[in-house]
């Protein structure tokens, strides 16, 4: 590992749900990916439902139970009862103290995520340096969005970048536009989605309208930042020929609002545009959270449909990739 | 049917008939004598009425079926009813080859198949007269896998074959039956001279059973192809081979041979010393590319021996040509075990690597296999030798290297079970009532341990070095090696210039895991006694309550995890057992090289141990090579595991291997196989050696888990080998199907 010198603002401490090492798909090369809690959109299909809240919640996963009975002795708020031998979880009793935590030995119960300092994520993102470098790789932020943790998620950033290590921050883009604006000094790439063009379409499916998220981006484009907008395909949200040819063409006026712009060539960095193919994983997820997964029912779609949409994106002159 | 209306067949087609006759004689395998946790060998089975299904020992220690020849019994010299020395072996083996019926596939370019494993007929395999009773008592207490009676694992120089053909190797003989005069050279001589006569006979028996089915053949280019076949191997009964195909078919002679006499699978750097034939034919205008592809993929179907594929030169130059590409587009084609690795150092040949992974995903057989070349010739340097021998070190077996005809080495043979070693540390602090209980006490105590099981090991190798050519020598190895025919030595006895023998740990993780658990858990939380532990292990964690201390100790940082007191102890346990190898040769003066690999001997090995603090129950595998057990992180992340397993080897040549799995969805284009070499290249990077690399498919693996003959094409890379799920036993199956679950 490589000398920890005595950085200032290490200390901030963010809820991390999970740190995931050699990720592949989240901006170039290897890269370690940092999950933060807390969202402002509640997308239906979420696949990370774990990070929507701002604190940590119980998971219960019963499967994996052994009927142990630890958890009762644990719990001072009665939360787990075991009646004819079936564990009962009392959700609205659960105050997240996760001392039932501490005695399940088998990971029927776990936290969603954990407070750490920069510190220690930090301790965490560097054992993969040398990958970074080979690779031309880094660390990237996600969730939940970054932006809501915006003094921890500025802290780690500067670090990462203090050491040499690219950056990149994916986000939901809803989000006052300071916050955004932050992160962007200490920030290499930023990924932002774009879900849907029409407002009240984007309401319905993500709990919230559109506008601060598209003024967002227009305000993004503007920066010179490279930026990878994203769309996560949703079948009856945003699967359509048209609804794909909407965002892209919005995409492609930020294209040619950054191409006409005075800045000299070498700031206009590259607008990319990603499809993200909609998944079921996260189905044991919601099950273990007590929440409904009102995408359960969708049916993923096809890699020839992927590359259909994303044609419909090449067309308008969008340099378009499926992940 | 008439002949002119049938188009000729094409190459590729030839070779999926090929693939089709082979898919058919492993199914049939499958059906005679089950199921085979090893190497995916071409062998074929006896025509039916000269079948007989019996048990024997392989040549790596573990019990395997086998078909005998029923009208085979071989002649005993010995009071045991065994056949032991040089002579006795030569002329069984060649009794068993005069009874051996050619196989001549008129699809193929080449003839030959072999239907017998010679190792099976020695009943016993070793001599009684040559007692290691001494050594019993230790051996048992560690339950080592000492190397006394191992054969094979080195590596032959196929280019003295190819300089001297068979006629050249029996003039050899006969010159030096005239140097060397003490009996064990002429009873060597006379082995040798047995075997070359068995196979010149055995060839000379496929010419004319090509002859005689090119008579009968109706297809014009089959029968011109049967017709080549059989003036080629007329003249390859003598003399040595010109071209491309004669090389090949050359090779695949020796080679079947050397499987049959004792399961040799070495064949080292195909692409360097088949390179002149390619480029002589190619330049005389009577060979292509697609030609070339054609001979070797019949050549594949027929051995498929481990290959390694570029690499430096003695000057560290990268030696990768054209040819290693074709090497791995025949395997490519074929998709079966081909035993593939594709060298990785500082100067080799990106595309290749690249190529090997694009292979790799595409084709979901683990194949190629990636060498860390220069990790391995460095080590090999501190050993006392030039770098530049290193470097002739070619990788030829399932973790390992030799210098093709200079070295003998026992290699993959010796196991140290390091959690028996930890079993018998802790036994042996809770029965002294004079110990202290604590893990720096059980540290001490497994420290004694694995000096005295090294120890017991060098014995032991001093030993097999002391007789083994007295019982089972290395005669088809020897005809190939640098020193045999001109010293009258066997291989094992002195023939060759080089002595490295490698010993290697196996159950790392279940080790270093078991240390932290009973630092943490007994230790420092003091959650359970260590009377109480042992209690529990001797009950193997029975009942709900035991169940749930299990449970406990195996919910700690795991070893794989990064920075975790396991991390600590498998760096601790590593550098202990390469200290205690390195600190002197055997008694007798022989290297000893450190490795950490278990092979596929982790589930036999398990047996030997009763339940472990891991949270391990009684009789289960231990954990495989130097990886951290499955679930050793959230996020399984393959660059922890890579600087885990980077950070832990021994580094003195010899290998510990990564295994890896990955799920095929990771490659989604070009720059994600980037990210793949990159993966690569870091581990070797930072120290790593080798990687055997599966893309695996969970839903098919979990299909073909419950019913494999569904699958008969799948293909898994179990360890240092690629095999046919379908042939694999229940128990490896699992252990395939928990590192993709565990992985999710």
């Amino acid at each position: 590992m490589p000398d920890e010198k005595p950085v200032p603002s290490m200390s901030s401490a963010g809820t991390v749900f999970h740190i995931q090492r050699f990720s592949i798909h989240d901006g170039p090369g290897i890269r370690t990916t940092v999950f933060l809690q807390g969202c402002a959109l509640s997308c239906f299909w979420c696949h990370n439902p774990e990070g929507s809240t701002t604190h940590p919640v119980l998971q219960f996963y019963a499967d994996r139970c052994t009927a142990c009975g630890a958890c009762v002795q644990a719990c001072p708020h009665h939360a787990h009862e075991f009646r004819d031998d079936v564990h009962l979880f009392h959700r609205e009793r659960c105050v997240t103290e996760g001392a039932c935590v501490e005695s399940c030995f088998s990971q029927a119960l776990l936290l969603t995520g954990r407070s750490m300092t920069v510190a220690e994520v930090m301790a965490e993102v560097l054992q993969d340096t040398a990958f970074y470098e080979r690779s031309g790789g880094g660390v990237t932020l996600s969730g939940g969005e970054p932006s809501l943790s915006s003094a921890f998620s500025g802290e780690l950033l500067a670090q990462c970048k203090a050491r040499g290590i690219h950056t990149a921050v994916e986000t939901c883009g809803e989000a006052p536009w300071a916050s955004l604006a932050d992160l962007l000094p200490v920030t290499d790439l930023v990924m932002m989605d774009i879900k849907h063009m029409v407002p009240d379409r984007h309401r319905a499916a993500t709990g919230k309208a559109n506008d601060r998220i598209l003024d967002n981006a227009r305000r993004l484009a503007g920066t010179g930042k490279p930026i990878v907008f994203r769309t996560p395909v949703v079948p009856t949200v945003n699967d359509t020929e048209e609804q794909i040819a909407d965002i892209a063409a919005f995409i492609r006026t930020l294209i040619d609002q950054r191409n006409g712009s005075a800045a000299p060539p070498a700031d206009r960095a590259h607008i990319r545009y990603e499809l993200l193919t909609f998944h079921r994983l996260a189905s044991d997820k919601y099950r273990s959270l007590g929440r409904e997964y009102r995408a359960a029912t969708l049916e993923p779609l096809p890699k020839s449909r992927m590359q259909e949409l994303a044609d419909v994106a090449a067309h308008l002159g969008v340099d378009t990739a499926i992940r | 049917m008439s002949t002119a209306l049938v188009q000729e067949l094409s190459f590729r087609e030839r070779i999926a008939m090929l693939r089709a006759t082979k898919m058919r004689h492993t199914e049939e395998k499958w059906r005679e004598i089950g199921s085979l946790d090893m190497d995916d060998l071409p062998i074929m089975l006896p025509p039916p009425e000269m079948r007989k299904i019996v048990r024997i020992v392989s040549g790596s220690g573990i019990v395997i079926s086998d078909a005998l020849f029923s009208n085979f019994i071989p002649t005993s010299n010995h009071p045991s009813g065994g056949f032991f020395g040089a002579r006795a072996c030569g002329e069984n083996f060649r009794a068993l080859l005069d009874i051996h019926p050619p196989y001549v596939d008129p699809v193929s370019s080449l003839a030959g198949g072999y239907m017998a494993s010679f190792l099976a007929y020695r009943d016993p395999a070793w001599n009684p007269d040559c007692d290691y009773a001494h050594l019993h008592a230790e051996q048992n207490l560690y339950k080592l896998h000492h190397g006394i009676g191992a054969v094979q694992h080195f590596c032959q120089d196929m280019t003295i074959g190819f300089r001297l053909g068979w006629n050249g190797l029996l003039d050899q003989i006969h010159r030096y039956r005239g140097v060397q005069r003490d009996d064990e050279a002429q009873e060597l001589y006379d082995g040798l001279e047995q075997c070359v006569l068995g196979i010149q006979n055995w060839i000379e028996r496929h010419a004319a059973a090509a002859r005689t089915m090119a008579r009968e053949e109706m297809r014009p280019e089959l029968r011109k192809n049967l017709f080549e076949l059989a003036e080629m191997n007329a003249a390859l009964v003598t003399r040595p081979p010109v071209t491309f195909r004669e090389a090949c078919q050359w090779m695949l002679w020796y080679q079947l041979a050397a499987k049959m006499y004792n399961m040799s699978g070495s064949l080292g750097r195909i692409d360097q010393f088949l390179y002149p034939y390619f480029v002589a034919d190619k330049e005389r205008g009577i060979l292509t590319d697609e030609e070339a592809l054609f001979h070797l993929a019949c050549y594949f179907i027929m051995d498929t021996s481990y290959t390694q594929l570029g690499g430096p030169d003695a000057e560290g130059n990268d030696t990768t040509n054209p040819l290693s590409f074709l090497v791995l587009e025949a395997a490519h084609l074929l998709k079966i075990p081909v035993n593939v690795g594709v060298s990785v150092g500082a100067h080799t040949d990106r595309r290749l690597l690249r190529r090997g992974v694009e292979i790799l995903f595409e084709d979901k057989t683990g194949i190629p296999k990636f060498l860390g070349v220069d990790r391995t010739s460095e080590g090999f340097a501190r050993n006392g030798y030039p770098i530049a021998l290193g470097r002739e070190r070619t990788y030829s077996g399932c973790h390992w290297c030799a210098i093709p005809g200079r070295e003998y080495t026992v290699n993959d043979c010796v196991k140290i079970n390091l959690p028996v070693l930890f079993d018998t540390a802790l036994r042996d602090m809770m029965s002294d009532p004079a110990l202290e209980k604590n893990t720096t006490v059980l540290w001490a105590r497994f420290t004694h341990h694995l000096r005295r099981a090294v120890d017991v090991i060098a014995q032991s190798l001093d030993f097999h070095m002391d007789h083994m050519f007295q019982v089972y020598p290395e005669l088809m190895l020897d005809l190939l090696c640098h020193g045999p025919i001109e010293r009258g030595r066997d291989a094992s006895h002195g023939g060759v210039e080089f002595y490295n023998l490698c010993v290697d740990a196996a159950g790392l993780a279940t080790t270093a895991d078991s240390f932290a658990a009973v630092e943490q858990r007994v230790d420092r939380e003091r959650k359970i006694t260590w009377v109480q532990l042992r209690q529990e292990l001797d009950a193997d964690w029975a009942g709900p309550a035991g169940e749930r201390t299990r449970l406990m100790m195996k919910q700690i940082p795991r070893y794989g995890s990064g920075s975790s007191r396991a991390d600590d102890y498998g760096k601790m346990i590593a550098g202990l057992f390469t200290t205690s190898v390195k600190a002197k040769p055997t008694p007798h003066g022989f290297n000893m090289i450190p490795g950490i690999f278990s092979w596929a001997a982790n589930i036999v090995m398990g047996k030997d141990v009763g339940a472990t603090p891991n949270g391990r129950h009684a009789q289960s595998p231990i954990s495989h090579g130097p990886n951290p057990d499955p679930g050793f992180r959230k996020d399984a992340a393959p660059t922890a595991l890579a600087i885990t397993v980077a950070g832990i080897q021994p580094g003195y040549g010899n290998t510990a291997p990564m295994q890896i799995e990955l799920d095929p969805g990771l490659s989604k284009n070009n720059e994600d196989i980037d990210k793949i070499v990159d993966l690569i290249i870091t581990h070797f990077d930072l120290g790593g050696t080798q990687i055997n690399m599966n893309i695996l498919d969970k839903k098919a693996i979990l299909e073909a888990h419950k019913d494999p003959s569904k699958y008969p094409d799948l293909v898994v890379r179990v360890t240092g080998f690629s095999a046919f799920f379908a042939s694999l036993s229940p128990e490896m199956r699992q252990i395939v199907v928990d590192r993709i679950i565990a992985e999710g």
